[in-house]
């Protein structure tokens, strides 16, 4: 922490500095106070999350020039080594009207989908606890710098990530979340592989050019970049099961589109991923091969506070053999649907994630009523039910769960 | 500067004098308000209570710009309190062409996202909780309503044109409006709105009506849902017109580099 605030400041100072001296210097503070808990709604009624924090986001900027501060203080009861001071994102940023960099530790975003990932996939996931969390704290910020030269109509964006991030994974087994299986006969070590050396080849870097017209959104996005989430081989050391993780070079060329239709939205995206890692069958190499990704949305506003939204996203391997673990064609799909009452003091919304290849659902439903300007108080119900696909590991973790959150 | 600013209060004095010795009709009067100069560009704060029945109170802050670009308008609005929607962000692009959308962009700094929304079906629905639909908080074109001048009387001392509206589009969440407009400044002070069974749904109270760099504004808007009981109050602060103001401050980018 001391290191980022006196990078920050080191840098900061001359960058402040140069801004214009007559513009004022602007200072703000936000953040707030949560505390999350969620039991288990079937046999054992044990806890799955307990933690609260303090989340403070701190900006200080002067003309052009400026820096932000969020960081996270966490007591997490369950999983210990969560607890503590976590910095967020920590950058700073200068520019103008039509140019900016920001340098740091920051959250990148592309795309149009809504929870799911086709062109997004800069900044990876934290699946600690899985998709439980609210989705904004599911992102992991990357450190890197993004350039931006912006017109009316247009930005490029020039993404530069000099040491990948790669998602987060619980491979503890006494993580209710644990990403280790547990019905194959014999135990099963994970451990998350070596990270790729942090040399200069092995930087990410991409660029995106995004069109904002009259009645229609689009972006054309291209990335050198990592699969960020690893693909795991197994070996057998005679008592346990060995799954090591694996990453390996992959390059994205994809695009996206929003378009307006009276009350919908209609959303997609593309990507080709070429040379992406495919999970190996056991005791063979990683494959790598290419694969299309495609996702289709479409946003229903429908007045009186109703709004509805579907999505569904399909993934094919190409050259796929039978040595590879993943799946050719994989089918996936979510549905919201959202309605504010009393006057935007009560929200209540129902979010699915449903895995349409192997059957099974995953869905967060969500009552927030606002006691006043700073205060929330949520109450929710996470189902899960599959028999077999990604959902299957979790299908005894339904739970309910109570947030409390003040902000100021 | 200066001289634009008695320009336009000359304009806007020439613009009311005549009406009164003038014949006009219902929808000229009412394109005669909407006429009403305002400046290139605007700037203000505003500070929204919302009032339930039982007399609580909940706040929303806003800080928003505008630009005029032909008869379509841009604006760009934050919120800055409470704290949960702070930073959220709206981007408009509002065209005056009968039929068509306008373009709408949300950005959500929790999510670091930008959304494009819907431009039509919102303007229907009430403004983060407030009495105020998006078509009550936007501009609207005159021909979106047809419009009848029932009567000439006085309200709060005041002379005014009594016009009402019903709306072409039967998908208006009012089947018809009153609207109580000043003779001297061409002005709305009261409007009445009806729902589809004709009963009184809500009521919209303006007052503090001042000129503000030689234009006329309107700094407390009171809209109060008579069935509900529910109210809103903006009171509008620090209002400014004709800033220097860059256009590429109601771009998608500027959106979501915030205030």
């Amino acid at each position: 922490m001391k290191r980022i605030l006196f990078i920050l400041l080191y840098f900061l100072v001359p960058v402040l500095a140069v801004a214009q001296e007559s513009e004022p210097l602007s200072v703000g503070v936000k953040g707030f106070v949560d505390t999350y808990h969620a039991l288990r709604s079937g046999a054992d009624h044990d806890w799955m999350s307990s933690r609260s924090r303090v989340r403070g986001e701190f900006t200080i900027s002067r003309g052009g020039a400026g820096a932000f501060i969020s960081a996270n203080m966490v007591y997490n009861s369950l999983l210990k080594e969560r607890s503590g001071l976590q910095v967020r994102e920590a950058y700073m940023w200068c520019g103008n009207e039509h140019w900016d960099l920001r340098a740091g530790r920051q959250i990148v975003t592309w795309g149009v989908a809504d929870g799911l990932r086709v062109n997004d996939i800069i900044s990876p996931m934290d699946y600690s606890e899985f998709l439980a969390q609210d989705y904004d704290d599911i992102r992991i910020p990357v450190n890197g710098m993004r350039l931006r030269y912006m017109r009316d109509r247009w930005n490029l964006e020039v993404v530069a990530v000099p040491v990948a991030s790669f998602f987060e994974l619980p491979v503890d087994a006494e993580n209710p979340w644990s990403v280790v299986p547990r019905d194959m006969g014999v135990p099963v070590v994970m451990n998350m592989g070596s990270e790729p050396a942090r040399k200069f080849e092995n930087m990410e870097f991409g660029t995106r050019l995004s069109m904002f017209l009259s009645g229609v959104d689009f972006s054309l996005s291209a990335l050198r970049t990592w699969n960020k989430m690893p693909v795991f081989s197994t070996t057998f050391d005679g008592t346990n099961v060995v799954a090591t993780g694996h990453y390996r070079r992959m390059t994205m060329l994809g695009a996206d589109v929003s378009l307006p239709l009276g009350e919908f939205v209609i959303r997609a995206e593309g990507a080709q991923y070429f040379d992406e890692a495919q999970t190996p069958a056991a005791g063979t190499d990683i494959p790598c091969s290419g694969s299309l990704n495609t996702l289709i949305g479409i946003d229903w506003y429908a007045g009186n506070d109703w709004n509805l939204s579907a999505q569904y996203s399909y993934k094919f391997i190409e050259d796929y053999t039978p040595l590879m673990g993943s799946t050719e064609h994989t089918h996936m799909g979510t549905f919201r649907i959202s309605k504010s009452l009393l006057n935007n003091t009560l929200s209540l919304q129902s979010f699915a994630y449903m895995d349409l290849t192997d059957g099974g659902i995953y869905n967060r439903f969500t009552a927030d009523y606002a006691l006043n300007d700073q205060m929330h108080v949520m109450l929710g119900y996470d189902l899960f039910h599959a028999e077999k696909g990604m959902f299957k590991m979790y299908a005894d973790n339904s739970e309910y769960w109570l947030k409390l959150k003040y902000s100021f | 500067m200066k001289a634009k600013m008695f320009l336009s209060a000359l304009f806007s004095v020439m613009a009311v004098m005549p009406l009164s010795a003038q014949n006009l009709s219902g929808r000229d009067i009412m394109q005669k308000a909407k006429d009403l100069p305002d400046g290139d560009t605007r700037y203000a704060e505003m500070e929204l209570t919302l009032i339930k029945k039982n007399g609580d109170k909940r706040v929303r802050k806003v800080t928003s710009w505008s630009i005029d670009e032909g008869k379509d308008k841009k604006s760009l609005m934050f919120f800055t309190y409470p704290g949960d929607v702070s930073g959220t962000g709206f981007l408009t692009w509002d065209y005056d062409e009968i039929g068509k959308d306008d373009d709408k962009w949300l950005y959500l700094p929790a999510m670091k996202k930008t959304r494009r929304i819907s431009g039509s079906s919102s303007k229907t629905d009430y403004f983060m909780g407030t009495d105020f639909t998006y078509n009550d908080m936007g501009s609207r074109n005159v021909d979106e309503d047809e419009h009848k001048l029932l009567r000439e009387e006085e309200r709060d001392g005041q002379k005014c044109w009594v016009i009402e509206s019903v709306p072409v589009d039967k998908h208006e969440i009012y089947s018809r409006k009153v609207t109580w407009i000043r003779q001297d400044c061409c002005v709305p002070v009261y409007v009445e709105f009806y729902d589809k069974l004709d009963k009184l749904h809500r009521a919209l109270t303006i007052s503090e009506i001042s000129q503000v760099q030689g234009f006329w504004t309107k700094q407390r808007m009171e809209m109060k849902n008579v069935q509900t009981g529910h109210s809103t109050v903006i009171n509008v602060l620090n209002p400014q017109y004709d800033l220097k103001v860059d256009k590429s401050l109601f771009t998608v980018a500027k959106l979501e580099k915030g205030l």
